[in-house]
């Protein structure tokens, strides 16, 4: 991980609603009606037994206790645990339910962004670091869920369980419960008062958390230095500052809640000492029965926790907003691949019947601005032929190759395949009928199988090969790399630098390979070393996106330029053996 | 008979592997806690106040229900009307006192956690700020920050919530049950009938968490692994237009990360609403048995044993104790995840730097003298990277005098940044022996060799800070900040880097790091030789760090060293001949010893010599970098 990595992670949590973020999410959750209908219907369930619970045990003193009458009692509290026995089962239900609905919605999303990721242009890869959108896949796919699963319902239910009870208070004794609801509305006043100041501590104790962050992973990776200039006092007496910063916004988080608390217990016990004062004085009159007496206090009590408790959650809700935000950003870039429905892809199917006539004509080709990598480049590759393709570093020869896989699309000019224009073709298939294979190879986890056949669909058990490949020589790659080509039998071969790891027998064996399977079709030889395009029946020397020699190995020997000096200078560093000065 | 004998027998035996176990046990608690409670003790007069408070509100929350009580038996007893005011007063009362309480218990405790947080997080860093190279090599940074940051405040929340949850707990649990028993001991008993069940549940609990949740998180890691390959190999997947064959492999990894979710779920969603139905079993019970001890009492009884008001009262004492009971497993698991961080924290702050000072380590220079004249003796010197068996260094010999110029020249892994390393004591020296002007450097301390010796290394790291304050970071403190932007321009100056630093956009105030400001790998690697240079070392190190210039600027850097004003020993590292060819000294390594070494005449003149080779290499690399040349300018 490095700096930029920690300090991506970080970036600030807490942002704003969207409406239109906020519509998707909820046709997020409708895909998935029966665990949404389920959760929905045991909300419903929990929160009137909840607030039946006290109802019914008042109910129980005046009905039974003082009347005394005994069955009702045995009656009535058979009814009271068939209700606490619901509300205790509906509330595991319905948790589960709703952590099973962000799952599923979790799931749909994490597989729709992947699915988006894969199906994005080269170019964006260039520009965003997969760091970046790795936390995209996991941190806010995690956020997104918790919301689901623990945001939605704590404000949903806690929401109907206010109201439930703010009604019930009303109904059982319209004076009593004005009196008691008199509290409400300061109450509710200070809780969004409170929670908005959290929300402001909290963003500046996020940011002086990242920059804490930013600095030790950054002091961490240059420790070499710190100590090499004697440097480790200093630092870590800034070190020391920026905790100290962090600390003391932590410290102002704990002070609001501090203060909020306190003025939650200050509002409740106004709220209570007034039912006593008013709701004793008619007890005694006559005029309010002592079990709902009882009730109402219960309720009074009951009233502040789901207001606290959405006061809580507000945050999880808040950073949940803030990645949908991120993540609904991300599914808006635009792809190469159309999909369908949920990012489904189906396997691409190779052209058929390809010849492998290759034309670039006046091809131009820039990655930024005029830089140009290819400057009116034009080439013909006639079908079944080998061509050898050699030069410096930044000649052009690989995006001769990305161009010809159309990861990036020339500015101006045009690519022919068989006669037809590359942009008419569909992407995948055309890239199922090129086999490539690259210097740097990049093996997946798994088995030696996993890597051939996932691409084939042959049957073969290999041993694992550890984390990308760790445990294969840089030769063991290459083969596996070629295995894995041939495996999908490409009309049209490229071996972009794919033997330059390999020791000269290994490559001898390669090449040898490579001609059985190449037999008639088309082969493009990107390469370093000569002795590599040597057999091509056609050579060209690139150099800055331009052809600056063509012709076969004898006739570029003999023309005496570039390609000569670099086959001489080549054969010495040969002779001499591996001194690589 | 004989089981008699066999009880007298295994008793004291039984009674000894009991001491035995508590003792084990007592220990593993000290030594697993020993961060909470030395952080604990550090702030005992803040804990203690938090605590008092704590003890304040839980005092306080005993009287409500007694005053609910009191009120109902005015209400229904018929007891006199006049009391109910100060009923209501009393209760305000409450309330204001634990308004009070609740504050402080917030200020004191969570604040101790809070500065228990800040000190570790300060001592593991001061740590890392210790630790040399060879720890670096093991760890990634990105552990370490994990480290930093969630394992020390896994420790914080134990000590600020996790000790508050646990104090919050005990204190119920020593009052309510009193007042429960001073109202009515057989009610008391009637509620507490479900208690037992309670602490096995928590166990149970807390034990299929902790597998449902591992498991999660090695879903977790394995989808995150996948997604992470996915993208890094993104066009090995689109080469192959395999987006589908990734999608349905990411598709099943991500349903079996929801499916193990989903069980962790299902044992966490279900262990608070079992907890409550518990309790809640004892108010059914209060109901029915108290209800019924209600009916069965005589009208007129005076001063009956139980009352409505008590029976009231008693159902807000069970549903009290819900919190308690749950409290237990929190505070279970705030102290098992601080535990486990704490180990983790503590395997890193075991680690010594292999380079310390000794104490024999003799003082070698008074303060404020300046420099030792920089000569240099490696003796029968080997070396491994450390965890490495293989030898990069074999018995490798050299004398070096003060302010000559010597280079290394060799292939890729001849051993020539390992031997360079070790003047500044990157590494520390085991095998053989390495003097710096007759001095055993193991004998040197730490921080004087490093400031005699100004090592610039191969891999540049500058700080995201202004170009200045880079190149500054080479002053030593002691010296005089006035003069520092003149001392800084005139290293830039000597590593030609001083025209590039001004061409950016705001010149030595430009910060590094930020959007839009590239500075290449050579402007990079002269800025570094830049503050190596401000230094004033007695040995200057080159390791290999004019690879990326080309060889005009190489020439100027050169130049420029070799005019700087009290210039000493300069030993450097090289790929290219044109960086070794004025050395006073060439010395050719190959897989880790000296295999020629002389001025570059002498090593030409072995015609079959590895220097010859190098030096004909290059000649033909050159001709062909000049006909390239040649032929772009024709075109």
């Amino acid at each position: 991980m490095t700096a930029e990595n920690i300090m991506e992670q970080e970036e600030g949590e807490i942002g704003a609603i969207r409406s239109n973020h906020l519509r998707k999410l909820i046709g997020c959750m409708l895909c998935h009606p029966a665990p949404l209908a389920i959760g929905l219907v045991l909300m419903v369930a929990t929160t009137a037994a909840a607030l039946l619970e006290p109802r019914l045990f008042g109910f129980a003193i005046d009905e039974a206790i003082v009347p005394r009458d005994w069955s009702k009692l045995r009656s009535l509290s058979a009814i009271y645990f068939g209700v606490i026995l619901i509300r205790v089962v509906s509330v595991i239900g319905q948790t589960y339910y709703f952590e099973k609905l962000g799952q599923r919605v979790a799931q749909d999303l994490r597989c729709r962004l992947f699915s988006h990721l894969q199906r994005l242009p080269v170019s964006a890869f260039d520009r965003n670091p997969a760091g970046r959108l790795m936390t995209r896949v996991t941190n806010d796919i995690s956020s997104l869920s918790e919301m689901f699963s623990a945001g939605f319902v704590a404000l949903a239910g806690n929401a109907l369980l206010l109201v439930g009870i703010l009604v019930w208070l009303l109904v059982l004794d319209l004076r009593l419960g004005l009196i008691a609801g008199t509290v409400f509305p300061v109450m509710a006043i200070l809780t969004v008062y409170f929670s908005a100041r959290l929300k402001v501590a909290y963003r500046e104790a996020r940011t002086r958390l990242s920059a804490l962050n930013a600095f030790l992973a950054e002091n961490l990776l240059g420790m070499k230095i710190i100590h090499l200039f004697n440097r480790q006092s200093a630092q870590l007496g800034r070190f020391n500052e920026v905790n100290e910063r962090f600390t003391d916004s932590q410290f102002a988080t704990v002070r609001i809640f501090a203060l909020f608390h306190p003025v939650i217990t200050i509002c409740s016990g106004i709220a209570v000492s007034l039912v006593i004062w008013y709701g004793v004085g008619s007890v005694h009159d006559a005029s309010l029965a002592p079990g709902v007496l009882v009730a109402f206090l219960a309720y009074v009590l009951a009233l502040f926790q789901p207001l606290r408790e959405m006061a809580d959650k507000w945050n999880i809700f808040l950073s949940g907003m803030a990645s949908a935000e991120r993540v609904f950003s991300i599914l808006e870039w635009p792809v190469e691949l159309p999909a369908g429905e949920g990012g489904e892809l189906a396997p691409a199917v190779p052209i058929a019947s390809l010849r492998g006539h290759i034309i670039f004509e006046n091809v131009w080709f820039a990655y930024e601005g005029d830089h140009w990598i290819l400057k009116d480049f034009s080439l013909e590759i006639s079908p079944g032929s080998q061509v050898g393709v050699v030069g410096h570093t930044g000649a052009g020869k690989t995006t001769l190759i990305s161009l010809l896989m159309r990861f990036y699309e020339p500015q101006r000019g045009r690519i022919l395949l068989d006669g037809k224009d590359l942009r008419d073709y569909d992407k995948r298939a055309l890239r199922a009928s090129i086999g490539i294979v690259q210097q740097d190879v990049f093996l997946f986890s798994g088995s030696r199988a996993d890597n051939v056949d996932f691409w084939a669909g042959t049957g073969k058990s290999g041993a694992e090969l550890g984390e990308r490949g760790g445990s294969l020589s840089a030769g063991e790659r290459q083969v596996l790399a070629f295995e894995r080509a041939r495996a999908a039998n490409p009309s049209i071969w490229i071996l972009d630098e794919a033997t330059a790891n390999v020791d000269s027998g290994t490559e001898a064996r390669l090449q040898q390979e490579l001609e059985s399977s190449s037999q008639g079709r088309t082969a493009v030889l990107i390469a370093h070393r000569l002795a590599t395009v040597r057999n091509a029946s056609n050579i060209i020397v690139l150099h800055k996106g331009q052809i600056l020699e063509q012709g076969s190995h004898g006739q570029l020997i003999d023309l005496d330029g570039l390609y000569a000096r670099l086959y001489r200078y080549q054969r010495a560093r040969e002779l001499h053996g591996n001194q690589n000065v | 008979m004989s089981s008699g004998v066999e009880n007298l027998k295994s008793k004291p035996a039984n009674s000894f592997a009991l001491g035995r176990f508590l003792r084990l046990r007592w220990e593993r608690f000290l030594e697993e806690s020993s961060f909470i409670r030395h952080y604990l003790w550090k702030y005992r007069a803040s804990v203690g106040l938090g605590l008092l408070a704590l003890v304040l509100v839980d005092l306080m929350e005993v009287v409500p229900p007694i005053l609910l009580k009191e009120s109902l038996d005015i209400a229904i007893e018929g007891k006199p009307l006049s009391q109910l005011a100060w009923i209501a007063l009393v209760y305000l009362g409450v309330a204001l006192a634990q308004a009070v309480g609740r504050y402080g218990w917030r200020i004191y405790l969570i604040r101790t956690g809070i500065l228990s947080g800040r000190d570790l997080r300060a001592r593991f860093s001061r740590h890392l700020f210790g630790l040399g190279a060879s720890f670096y090599d093991r760890h990634r940074v990105g552990n370490l920050m994990s480290l930093a940051t969630s394992d020390t405040d896994a420790v914080r929340m134990e000590i600020g919530a996790g000790l508050l949850v646990l104090a919050d707990a005990i204190f119920y649990f020593a009052t309510v049950p009193v007042a429960m028993y001073l109202l009515s001991p057989q009610l008391m008993l009637l509620a507490f009938i479900p208690l037992p069940i309670i602490p096995w549940l928590v166990i149970r609990n807390e034990r299929e968490v902790h597998n449902r949740s591992e498991k999660v998180q090695e879903a977790l890691g394995q989808l995150s692994a996948m997604a992470q390959e996915a993208l890094a190999g993104i066009r090995v997947i689109k080469g192959f237009a395999k987006e589908d064959v990734q999608l349905g492999r990411f598709r099943a990894k991500g349903e079996e990360l929801a499916g193990l979710s989903l069980r962790l779920a299902r044992v966490q969603t279900s262990f608070g609403p079992t907890l409550d139905f518990t309790m809640s079993l004892g108010l059914v019970l209060l109901l029915f048995v108290g209800g019924k001890q209600l009916i069965d009492q005589p009208v007129d009884a005076a001063g009956a044993a139980v009352t409505l008001g008590t029976f009231v009262a008693f159902q807000r004492y069970i549903q009290k104790m819900v919190w308690p009971m749950a409290a237990i497993g929190v505070a279970l698991s705030f102290y098992q995840r601080a535990v486990s961080s704490s180990k983790r924290l503590k395997a890193v702050l075991n680690e010594s730097s292999d380079v310390s000072d000794r104490s024999e380590v003799m003082a070698v220079m008074p303060k404020g003298a300046w420099k030792t004249p920089g000569g240099v003796e490696f003796r029968n010197l080997g070396f491994r990277f450390p965890g490495n068996s293989i030898e990069v260094l074999k018995d490798v010999s050299l004398r070096i005098e003060p302010g000559e110029r010597v280079a290394f020249i060799g292939a890729i892994g001849a051993g020539k940044s390992a031997l360079l390393s070790l003047l500044p004591r990157i590494y520390a020296v085991s095998d053989g022996m390495l003097f710096i002007d007759g001095i055993d450097v193991n004998r040197w301390p730490v921080e004087e060799l490093r400031r005699q010796v100004g090592f610039v290394s191969q891999d540049v790291f500058l700080f995201s800070e202004t170009v200045s304050e880079n190149v500054a970071f080479g002053l030593c403190e002691w010296m005089e900040r006035d003069s520092e932007k003149a001392v800084v321009e005139k290293a830039t100056q000597l590593a030609a880097v001083h025209d590039d630093v001004v061409g950016l956009i705001s010149s030595y105030r430009t910060r590094l790091g930020e959007r839009g400001i590239n500075l290449s790998g050579g402007q990079k690697q002269r800025l570094s030789i830049a503050r190596a240079l401000v230094k004033q070392p007695s040995i200057l190190v080159l390791d290999d760090v004019l690879s990326s210039v080309d060889v005009q600027t190489e020439e100027k850097i050169l130049q420029g060293l070799r005019s700087r004003p009290g210039r000493n020993t300069e030993i450097v590292a090289a790929h290219r001949i044109s960086t070794v060819r004025d050395a006073d000294r060439i010395v050719v390594l190959e897989n880790g010893t000296i295999r020629q070494q002389g001025t570059h005449q002498q090593l030409l003149a072995d015609a079959r010599g590895a220097y010859r080779i190098f030096y004909e290499q290059q000649q033909l690399k050159e001709d062909l970098e000049h006909y390239a040349e040649a032929v772009e300018l024709q075109t």
